[in-house]
């Protein structure tokens, strides 16, 4: 699905990312966890193509695709999806005409004919069950006024509705309550299969009790420095990341 | 500037014996004072960001029979569902292209002036009101009687078109009584290789009644265009007001509201939408005259090249106006690096117990926002566009009418296609 090789990303002229070696294939589900600061979002930005975050070494492919070359939406059209930590608000834009608008995006460049509004409508009042949303919050603007639970519920939506192939949450359990969490949980669970991929990059454990990860990696100073399985979760949860750190320092 | 330069014009329309004389007197008077005050310029406060010199020079020229059309006009271009209307061209009434709907009645100028037992209604004595009185040519008066809801909304779309320079001074006088509905709407439209048009309206609304106003400029690139709008409201009134202006090289509305009765509310919404140099400028006075009204000033505009607009928006609330709400908003959306606006959101406060609130923005496209577009696979020039388009709904989605909130998006549809390509 994706694999990436010895990935250097700069911003604003600071090393971030010094050398990320990662690679997810299909149906896996990976998370990343580590502390604030050790470029987690910076991953997840320069993964979609985010301008600012620049990228001085090593490479990306996605399905055999030079990642690194496409445009932002080329990126999506091909099967990449961010649920971004911090959605932006877009007044004035319809949730639904930005959602269909999306859709045809990616039909158009799958040589796909666009969909009606019919059809639109009748798929994303399914997808709205699916993440528990009234109707008439696609008739909102996009983010506009959404409240924490609600914007992340409208980037699972989105996810739910483009179908992408690897999917990267980024801290999309953050701030949430137990209710939405299990929300977000279920429509990610629901949404799996053999030839999806998910990249989970977390602050906290806890939403591994509603989710089977099959790789748990540790972020720390814009390096992967341990990788393991749901076990390596539960000992940080246990003790924290200071044990890993001092890891670390005995290898250096 | 010297009003002098329009002596002659106005000497010759004097002259014209198909211009009832009884209007005279208060047409010399208004010259008269506009000799004094002369146009404005760029020192008068109100029109510190607008400069009026092409007019004051005095290039245009009253409109004769000979602009008229001599056949009449092809308006295919410029026809509207669902709307009754009444033609202008060049300042002359095509009669036979005109209708009204039921429960409206259509006076002549002269006609409104004897319903008013020759009282001649005139507003705040400003230069281009003083202009328009004294050159008013297609005068007209729309009457709806007590408690009648005109289903059909009114249109009266001013055509301009030709080579001359002609000065054109439209003047409007909408009567809604007492628990009455109207829909009025404004069209400006035309080809004009150069023209002037300066029009006032008078707008009174009596208890009760519901009025929507709906204005559309959209004239040719070399049209000057001046409006002063003025509205008077009772009790329990309400004035709905929309505007797209696309049009024109110069755009100046002068909108003032007095809210006369307790409870009478005020909504104006506005929209621009400029490129090349052209200038779009509203100019908007609410004055709360009366305790429990309401207004809002909802004003935005989209500037490209080296376009420059100027909000100038301010409301006045009177001593004895107590628990009015009032706000301004104004926002604006700056499509390239030469492009200009002046902001300038004021509030006159004189009660002590009034909820009133203003904010003004201005800046370029949200680099973040458009981001999130693109990662959804939208790429970058329909991202753009689905942003502006969502900027100018935030002022159209609110228009009434299906048919006319349909024209008005695709008129603007069009034209942002055209600057975006």
């Amino acid at each position: 699905m994706i694999k990436i090789e010895n990935l250097n990303v700069n911003v604003e002229e600071k090393e971030i990312l010094k050398g990320i070696n990662l690679e997810v294939k299909p149906g896996e589900l990976h998370v990343i966890m580590g502390r604030n600061g050790t470029g987690k979002s910076t991953l997840a930005n320069v993964l979609v193509g985010k301008e600012k975050y620049i990228v001085t070494n090593g490479t990306v492919s996605f399905n055999g695709e030079n990642l690194l070359d496409m445009s932002p939406e080329d990126r999506a059209c091909a099967g990449l999806f961010l649920s971004f930590q911090y959605p932006v608000a877009i007044p004035g834009v319809n949730n639904m005409y930005f959602l269909k608008a999306a859709v045809n995006a990616v039909r158009k460049s799958r040589g796909e004919e666009e969909i009606d509004a019919v059809d639109f409508l009748s798929m994303i009042r399914e997808k709205l069950k699916m993440v528990d949303l009234d109707e008439s919050f696609i008739h909102r603007p996009v983010n506009d006024g959404f409240s924490g639970g609600e914007k992340k519920r409208n980037e699972i939506l989105q996810m739910i509705t483009l179908e992408p192939k690897l999917s990267i949450l980024d801290e999309t359990d953050s701030g949430l309550d137990i209710d939405a969490l299990k929300i977000v949980a279920k429509g990610v669970n629901d949404f799996r299969s053999p030839n999806r991929s998910f990249i989970l990059i977390t602050h906290y454990q806890r939403i591994l009790n509603y989710m089977k990860p099959d790789f748990v990696h540790i972020l720390m100073n814009g390096k992967i420095v341990k990788s393991g399985t749901m076990e390596l979760a539960k000992e940080v949860e246990k003790k924290g990341y200071s044990w890993i750190e001092e890891e670390v320092a005995e290898v250096a | 500037m010297s009003i002098s330069n329009y002596k002659a014009e106005f000497e010759k329309m004097l002259n014209r014996d198909y211009f009832s004389k009884s209007l005279h007197t208060y047409r010399k008077e208004a010259f008269a004072q506009l000799e004094k005050t002369g146009f404005p310029t760029r020192k008068w406060e109100d029109w510190r960001f607008t400069n009026v010199s092409i007019i004051s020079d005095g290039k245009y020229k009253i409109s004769e029979i000979s602009d008229a059309p001599q056949t009449t006009p092809n308006i295919d271009s410029y026809q509207m569902e669902g709307v009754d209307t009444v033609v202008i061209y060049n300042g002359h009434y095509q009669k036979e292209l005109s209708s009204v709907p039921d429960g409206v009645a259509l006076l002549s100028g002269l006609e409104h002036f004897e319903r008013k037992n020759g009282k001649f209604e005139t507003a705040n004595n400003s230069p281009f009101d003083l202009l328009n009185t004294a050159f008013t040519d297609s005068g007209m008066c729309i009457v709806v009687e007590k408690d009648t809801q005109v289903e059909i909304p009114i249109r009266i779309l001013f055509i301009s078109n030709g080579v001359r320079s002609i000065m054109v001074n439209p003047r409007v006088y909408i009567d809604v009584a007492e628990s009455s509905s109207l829909t009025f709407m404004e069209h400006h439209a035309g080809d004009a290789e150069s023209f002037f048009q300066n029009e006032s309206v008078f707008i009174s609304l009596e208890n009760n009644a519901q009025f929507n106003h709906i204005r559309i400029q959209s004239n040719s690139e070399f049209t000057q265009n001046i409006a002063s709008i003025n509205v008077n409201q009772d009790a329990d009134s309400q004035y709905h007001f929309w505007q797209l202006v696309d049009g024109g090289k110069l755009g100046r509305s002068n909108i003032c509201v007095q809210l006369n009765g307790e409870n009478a509310q005020c909504y104006i919404n506005s929209l621009a939408l400029s490129k090349n140099n052209q200038h779009i400028d509203n100019n908007i006075i609410v004055n709360h005259n009366s305790p429990q009204t309401h207004s809002s000033q909802f004003v935005k505009s989209i500037l490209f090249d080296t376009s420059t607009g100027v909000f100038n928006g301010r409301t006045v609330v009177h001593k004895n106006a107590q628990k009015i709400t009032a706000n301004q908003t104004n926002k604006n959306l700056l499509l390239s690096k030469k492009a200009k606006m002046n902001s300038n959101p004021q509030l006159e406060i004189y009660a002590d117990d009034v909820k009133c609130s203003h904010g003004s923005t201005t800046g370029q496209i949200d680099e973040d926002a458009l981001f999130y577009l693109q990662s959804r696979g939208i790429n970058k020039q329909d991202a753009m566009e689905l942003m502006v388009i969502g900027f100018a709904n935030e002022v159209l989605d609110k228009i009434p009418h299906p048919e006319i909130k349909k024209a008005i998006h695709t008129e603007f549809t069009v034209k942002l296609n055209r600057l975006m390509a």
